[in-house]
């Protein structure tokens, strides 16, 4: 999975692309279709509920 | 102690004592007689030896000692003691027997000021660090807005961590927390701590949060050892310092990114808030629904324009095509041989259809057909 950071980024840039430029239909779709899919995976990341923790157990590295 | 003392018997290699012996008693008797004790003044010729031990001298007005202060003794203080500082030292008195000298074998040394050799010490490293520009302001990096990995050094049972993993946990748990466990505290801290650091300095970790708990400046001094402070600044990922509270600044808060109050300020500085993310997700779908319903708006009415253009064109075309074709009938009817037969002519044309145009081409007896308006007549030359 991409991190969030990313997934944001471009669904940022999908919606600035449809908003400004004259796109043709075929086009426009691609992206909203790309563009809800993203924020669907966005969205689960972010409802996800467990935060993950991991002890990285200390090495006596000299 | 009655017997008077004969003076010339004890002036033989018998009688006289030797200095070894001199020195050796003179170190019980003083061992025995003075007990360790607190003695307090000024440090004077100060010298640390290669093998870690520390010479000086204690003095006040009336007169000075020589001190010895050994390794496995002072391996503990943050740093030595200047010449000029007033010092408390707990100490043994006792003779160095190869000098002859009285000393004080110290066993603890603090100044009598204020914070004292810690101060010093804290003062010492600072200078040290700003010298080579790592409390630099330019240097302080932002914090990721989207964290993949935290990664969090501090002892492993604390409050610290539970705090941390709380404030993680409600705010932003799509990230995950990598815990690596250190001795904060006690003489192992600072060896523990940078071997910590120099753990995650090889992690993909976004962003390092390093806690503990307040404790006394003593406590607290892995965290003020330039070496710790220098491993802080050398790490590649942007370092978030809640060591002890706001009143006590350590060495690691001021070279770290940034520096945060508690545990729990270090995690909320650490991540963004997932209900705020999520309202401004929330948003960019509305634009997105927006944005798409627009561009097929758009989409439709350019198909009408095309339409409309499409439309205008043609009934151009037609009424072109319909003018052309009047223009052409009339011509086409005036041009008609029909409407010359109707004037009276006739065409002459032999049984091949070729018309008889020349006197030459109608020799006498000749038959041939004859057109006129309504119809064709046979007819011969006389």
């Amino acid at each position: 999975m991409p991190a969030f950071s990313e997934q944001l980024e471009r669904l940022e840039a999908i919606v600035r692309k449809l908003e400004a430029e004259d796109l043709d239909l075929d086009e426009a779709l691609k992206l909203f279709e790309e563009g809800i899919e993203r924020l669907r995976v966005a969205r689960e990341q972010l409802t996800q509920a467990e935060l993950k923790v991991k002890k990285v157990l200390e090495i006596e590295s000299s | 102690m009655g017997a008077p003392v004969d003076l010339f018997a004890a002036a033989s290699t018998e009688g006289a004592w030797t200095v070894g012996e001199v020195t050796r008693r003179a170190r019980a008797v003083i061992e025995a007689g003075l007990p360790p004790l607190w003695v307090r003044g000024e440090v004077a010729g100060f010298k640390a030896w290669r093998s870690g031990h520390w010479y000086f001298s204690l003095r006040d007005k009336a007169a000075q000692i020589r001190c010895v202060m050994f390794a496995k003794q002072n391996y503990m203080l943050p740093t030595p003691p200047v010449d000029g500082m007033q010092v408390f030292v707990f100490a043994r008195p006792s003779m160095y027997e190869e000098k002859g000298e009285f000393q004080l074998t110290v066993m603890e040394l603090l100044s009598t000021e204020q914070g004292g050799l810690w101060k010093l010490a804290f003062e010492k490293a600072k200078a040290a660090l700003i010298k080579d520009g790592l409390l630099d302001p330019a240097r302080k990096r932002h914090m990721p807005k989207f964290p993949r990995r935290i990664a969090v050094v501090t002892s492993p049972d604390g409050a610290v961590l539970r705090d941390i993993q709380a404030v993680v946990g409600r705010r932003w748990p799509v990230a995950e927390l990598i815990v690596v466990p250190a001795q904060v505290q006690g003489a192992k801290a600072e060896a523990s701590v940078c071997s910590a650091l120099n753990r995650i300095r090889r992690l993909p970790v976004d962003v390092l949060i390093v806690g503990r708990g307040g404790g006394s400046i003593e406590d607290l001094w892995a965290f003020n050892s330039e070496r710790v402070a220098r491993a802080v600044a050398a790490m590649p990922m942007p370092v978030i310092s809640a060591v002890g509270h706001e009143t006590d600044v350590t060495l690691c808060d001021l070279v770290a990114d940034l520096r945060a109050p508690t545990p729990s300020a270090a995690a909320e500085a650490a991540t963004p808030d997932r209900i705020e993310v999520l309202a401004h997700c929330t948003v960019l779908g509305q634009r997105l629904g927006r944005a798409l319903r627009i561009a097929a708006r758009h989409v439709v009415e350019r198909v009408n324009r095309t339409g409309d253009r499409l439309n205008r064109c043609m009934d151009h075309r037609l009424d072109r095509s319909r003018a052309l074709l009047t223009a052409h009938s009339a011509r086409l009817d005036a041009l008609s041989p029909l409407r010359v037969l109707g004037r009276g002519y006739a065409v002459a044309r032999d049984e091949n259809g070729r018309v008889l145009k020349r006197v030459a081409q109608l020799p006498a007896g000749k038959e041939f057909r004859l057109r006129v308006t309504d119809g064709e007549v046979d007819a011969s030359v006389q």
